[in-house]
């Protein structure tokens, strides 16, 4: 471990483009937190804490190197390896193996022509379920070398020739996989209500059924919608901890893990429920139970939020802060998730209390690394209606604002009276003006020159009689 | 001589022969038959003595004949003149006529007045004339205001009058004065009613009308032919004089009248200029862009708002805070402003952005030191503390300024808690006398959108209507019959058929 890793250009360059770039050391061991992942995943998690995480960096992006020359993704293998290459400059497994690029290179092609070969005579055979597997094979093909645009067109093709429910549900299932690779999220949402749509029966759908909610709820997630992703993370059975793959992929391996799930539910929940629904549909939820026990410090950050203890949960999460930063899906939103929490947090904690000092609350709230003052931030909080209190910057204190319902409501019938004045008001000089027969027509019915203007230069002369004639406003 | 004075004494409007309206408006009518029947010159004679007619009748009482004196002496001298040397020295302003003619226009019977409508008007808008003639238009403001609420004292009947009165206010920049006729909004247009019907109703122009379009008619001559421009000149003009004072909600509320006039899917001129000023105004009025009343014309509201595109950048900007970008805006319109007559209301938006910033503190802070303001608003806090004292009296902040000695010395800007203390606060008690006002002035609106649903329910396109209404459900019933009888003949044919076969 290079000490000046944190130095080298790499990821200086990274900071100043205002990328996220991860100092402290995590809390998971990367060799064992790598082996809960299959297939592509690998790469881009690897990749992802490699060009994050300072501590990881190194020993990321070495076994990124290896793991991509073990699949067909050249392109990949050189992003890698380019990468390492900046972090670290005098490393021998920085050096692309140009002789293995160009060989799989070779093998790319010749494969690609193999099967779009076979696929040509399987059309011109028009048996449909071998056309079907064709565009299968095309497209696993696509997806092992990194072309995931491609792929998705291949699998898209297997459409027509789908014969049975379960093929169908199978290539819209593949669709789902490819788009949520490509975090495609609207796309893969609308996959998704597609198997749903497709209502297939007993043992098909208890085998689907977890896979379509955990990819619901990470689909919904990468939109930024947290109640809906933590109501599908919530009803996702724990039989996906154990469903078998589905049309060859295994989800719980190759997209998310029980573990992820849980900790996405968890932090989507606590981002978007308030402490009654959280302990009604999180605790208390036995399916949910199951993934809980998985990540325990989550459920631990649930249950003090419940117990009103707001600066432990915080303090939990913010521990963990490392940790999701490093992963892949959670990276891009974990911000947000974490400021809805904490933002949240600071409204309920404040509903008892009449007044508070700002200390206080800095003593209770100030532990991000983020860097604004507690002020700056319930500044913004009351500025944007979250929170509902006044600063008092001379005695350095939140008050709670009193409330004069009395008042308030006179206020309002108040506007309201004069609003509808108004409004009749208008109302009757339209009714008098139709009931006088007056109504601005085009010009050409109304050159008699009584007045009512629309041509240009009658327009033009009026402005300037008023601009220039009364000259109030300028 | 004698004869003449007897003719014009001979109408007394309290005299016990009247007993009732009718009377009155009876009496009243062969009167002014016989008064206008007297040539121009007998007016004249004995003028400027001590036989002079302005001298010997009393205007409060006599107003008919003495309206009518009047007219014979501008007509004597000329009633349209056209430079200030054709105004005889005792019509310019503060000349013995002049004054005559004011004192008529304050203290004239507001019945009687109701009848002779044509002269009246040629009374004001001499004055007018003359006014504008001599160059000192605020000279009428005060007469042709008096005359106009001694008429109608709701000026809710809009007349030609209104207009000449708000140009007069604007050329001579007295918005203040125009306030009182402003604040009384328009209720009505004269009315056209078929003069059978009037009759048929039996009411007399000299009756106690509640609603003063009953006797400024089209035909009363009080008011000159009315179209659509003079309508949105009015309230365009209205809603600068009330610029020219602050009174920004009531500017924008009259600008929203002229945006609500029927068309047929066109703007005007006038409206486009209305539409402009109204996005500025809203702005200042409400600190954002509310959406068009309802009533307006989509298809107009389009037109314009395309023209308008430079205006509602402005709006956009002053909406969302960004103070630069509003400068700026401000700065590369500068043209386009100045064409249409509004630099003066875009100048008033940027200042009026550090105010609402300033004011949209409160909704955060309780107190605030002055030198946190201060960076704020990157300014000196010798600066700041002045304008917020200035905005704290001209009442847009409801706060105070307090200087703390301990711990240490500290300026500090404290805003009121409740919304009932303070110098913008509102006791319950006059909160309470606001309600009973409003309550007073809707019922008064309700009569009068009322009295606008019976007028239109008289004219000719309603009753068309009814008409047809009634004729298509007379057919409707005949058509019913007529479905009636076919069907009986159908069962009689078949009767018939079953007949045959046996």
């Amino acid at each position: 471990m290079a000490p000046n890793i944190e130095q080298s250009p790499y990821f200086l360059a990274r900071q100043n483009l205002g990328h996220v770039v991860v100092r402290d050391p995590p809390k998971f061991d990367l060799e064992s937190y790598i082996s809960n992942y299959e297939g592509r995943t690998r790469l881009d998690r690897l990749f992802l804490i490699g060009s994050t995480s300072t501590y990881l960096a190194v020993d990321a992006l070495r076994m990124g190197v290896a793991e991509a020359k073990r699949g067909k993704d050249t392109d990949y293998y050189m992003k890698i390896v380019e990468t390492l290459h900046e972090v670290l400059p005098d490393d021998p497994m920085g050096i692309p193996d140009l002789g293995w690029v160009d060989q799989t290179n070779r093998w790319v092609k010749q494969e690609n022509d193999r099967l779009e070969h076979e696929l040509k005579a399987y059309k011109n055979n028009l048996i449909k379920e071998s056309i079907r597997m064709g565009n299968e094979d095309m497209g696993n093909f696509f997806y092992s070398i990194g072309n995931l645009s491609e792929a998705f067109k291949s699998y898209f093709r297997m459409r027509e020739h789908c014969t049975s429910a379960k093929h169908l549900s199978g290539m819209t299932l593949r669709l789902v996989f490819i788009s949520i690779a490509q975090r495609i999220w609207m796309g893969a949402q609308s996959h998704i209500v597609k198997v749903e749509a497709h209502s297939l029966k007993g043992e098909e759908k208890a085998r689907l059924d977890p896979i379509v909610s955990a990819c619901s709820g990470l689909a919904h997630m990468g939109l930024n919608a947290y109640r809906d992703a933590a109501n599908a993370f919530l009803q996702t059975s724990p039989t996906y901890l154990t469903v078998e793959p589905a049309t060859g992929i295994k989800f719980q391996k190759e997209v998310l893990t029980g573990n992820d799930v849980a900790v996405y539910g968890g932090l989507c929940a606590l981002a978007s429920m308030d402490r009654k629904e959280l302990q009604e549909h999180v605790l208390a939820n036995n399916n949910f139970r199951n993934f809980l026990e998985l990540e325990p410090h989550i459920r631990r950050a649930i249950s003090l939020f419940c117990s009103s203890k707001y600066s432990a949960c915080l303090e939990v999460l913010e521990a963990y802060r490392t940790d999701y930063l490093l992963d892949v899906y959670l990276a891009p939103c974990l911000r947000e998730i974490y400021a809805k929490i904490r933002s949240k947090a600071i409204v309920q904690y404040f509903i008892p209390f009449s007044c508070v000092t700002l200390d206080e609350m800095a003593k209770k709230f100030q532990m991000t690394g983020e860097g604004i003052s507690i002020e700056d931030e319930l500044i913004f909080m009351i500025n944007s209606g979250i929170l509902d209190a006044k600063i008092d910057l001379v005695e350095r204190l939140l008050i709670s604002p009193p409330i004069n319902p009395r008042h308030a409501v006179h206020t309002a019938a108040l506007t309201m009276a004069e609003n509808y004045n108004h409004t009749l008001r208008l109302r009757l000089t339209r009714l008098n003006m139709l009931n006088a027969g007056l109504e601005v027509r085009s010009p050409k019915s109304s050159n008699q020159g009584d007045g009512q203007v629309g041509g240009e230069s009658m327009l033009g002369g009026t402005l300037r009689r008023i601009g220039t004639g009364i000259g109030i406003t300028s | 001589m004698a004869d003449l004075l007897s003719l014009l004494f001979s109408f007394q409007p309290d005299s016990p022969d009247i007993k009732s309206k009718l009377d009155y408006d009876r009496q009243i009518r062969t009167y002014i038959d016989s008064v206008l029947r007297i040539p121009v010159p007998v007016y004249l004679k004995g003028a400027d003595s001590a036989q002079d007619l302005l001298e010997i009748l009393n205007p409060a009482v006599n107003t008919i004949a003495y309206c009518c004196a009047l007219l014979a002496r501008i007509q004597s001298c000329g009633e349209h003149p056209k430079t200030p040397k054709h105004i005889p020295d005792t019509f310019r302003p503060g000349g013995p006529l002049w004054r005559k003619l004011v004192e008529f226009l304050e203290t004239f019977d507001p019945v009687q007045i109701r009848y002779i409508g044509q002269d009246w008007r040629r009374l004001l808008e001499y004055t007018d004339r003359v006014s504008r003639i001599m160059g000192s238009p605020g000279m009428a403001i005060s007469a042709i205001r008096s005359a106009m609420l001694r008429l109608d004292p709701s000026t809710g009947t809009f007349t030609s009058n209104h207009l000449l009165f708000i140009r007069l206010c604007m050329e001579a920049r007295s918005y203040p004065a125009a306030l009182p006729i402003l604040d009384n909004y328009i209720h009505s247009l004269p009315s056209n009613l078929p003069k059978p019907l009037l009759e048929l109703e039996g009411s007399v122009p000299a009756a106690d009308l509640p609603n003063s379009s009953e006797y400024i008619s089209t035909r009363s001559g009080h008011s000159d032919k009315i179209n659509l421009t003079d309508i949105h000149e009015y309230y365009l003009l209205g809603a600068m004089a009330y610029l020219g004072v602050a009174k920004y909600k009531q500017a924008q509320h009259f600008l929203e009248h002229i945006l609500v006039t029927p068309a047929a899917n066109i703007a005007s001129g006038l409206m486009l200029e209305a539409f402009r000023k109204w996005i500025l105004v809203s702005c200042l009025a409400d600190g954002s862009l509310p959406s068009v009343p309802r009533t307006a014309n989509p298809t107009a509201i389009k037109q314009m708002r395309a023209a308008s595109k430079a205006y509602e950048a402005l709006a956009d900007a002053f909406q969302n805070m960004e103070i630069p970008k509003l400068r700026a805006l401000a700065d590369v319109g500068s043209h386009v402003w100045a064409d249409d007559g509004n630099r003066g209301l875009v100048k008033e938006l940027i200042d009026h952005q550090m105010r609402l910033f300033v004011s949209k503190l409160q909704r955060t802070f309780s107190a605030i030191p002055i030198t946190t303001v201060a960076q704020m608003l990157v300014q000196p806090p010798e600066v700041t503390e002045k304008y917020l004292n200035s905005l704290i009296s001209g009442g847009y902040l409801n706060a105070s300024i307090e200087h703390v000695t301990s711990p240490n010395e500290l300026v500090v800007l404290r805003f009121y808690q409740s919304i009932s203390e303070g110098p913008l606060g509102k006791s319950e008690k006059q909160q309470h006398q606001e309600l009973v006002e409003q309550t007073r002035q809707t019922i008064i609106l309700a009569d009068q959108a009322k009295a606008a649903d019976y007028r239109l329910s008289l004219t000719k396109e309603y009753l068309e209507h009814l008409r047809r209404q009634s004729k298509k459900a007379a057919t409707n019933l005949a058509s019913g019959e007529a479905m009636d009888v076919s069907w009986d003949e159908n069962v009689e044919t078949e009767e018939d058929m079953m007949a045959d076969l046996h």
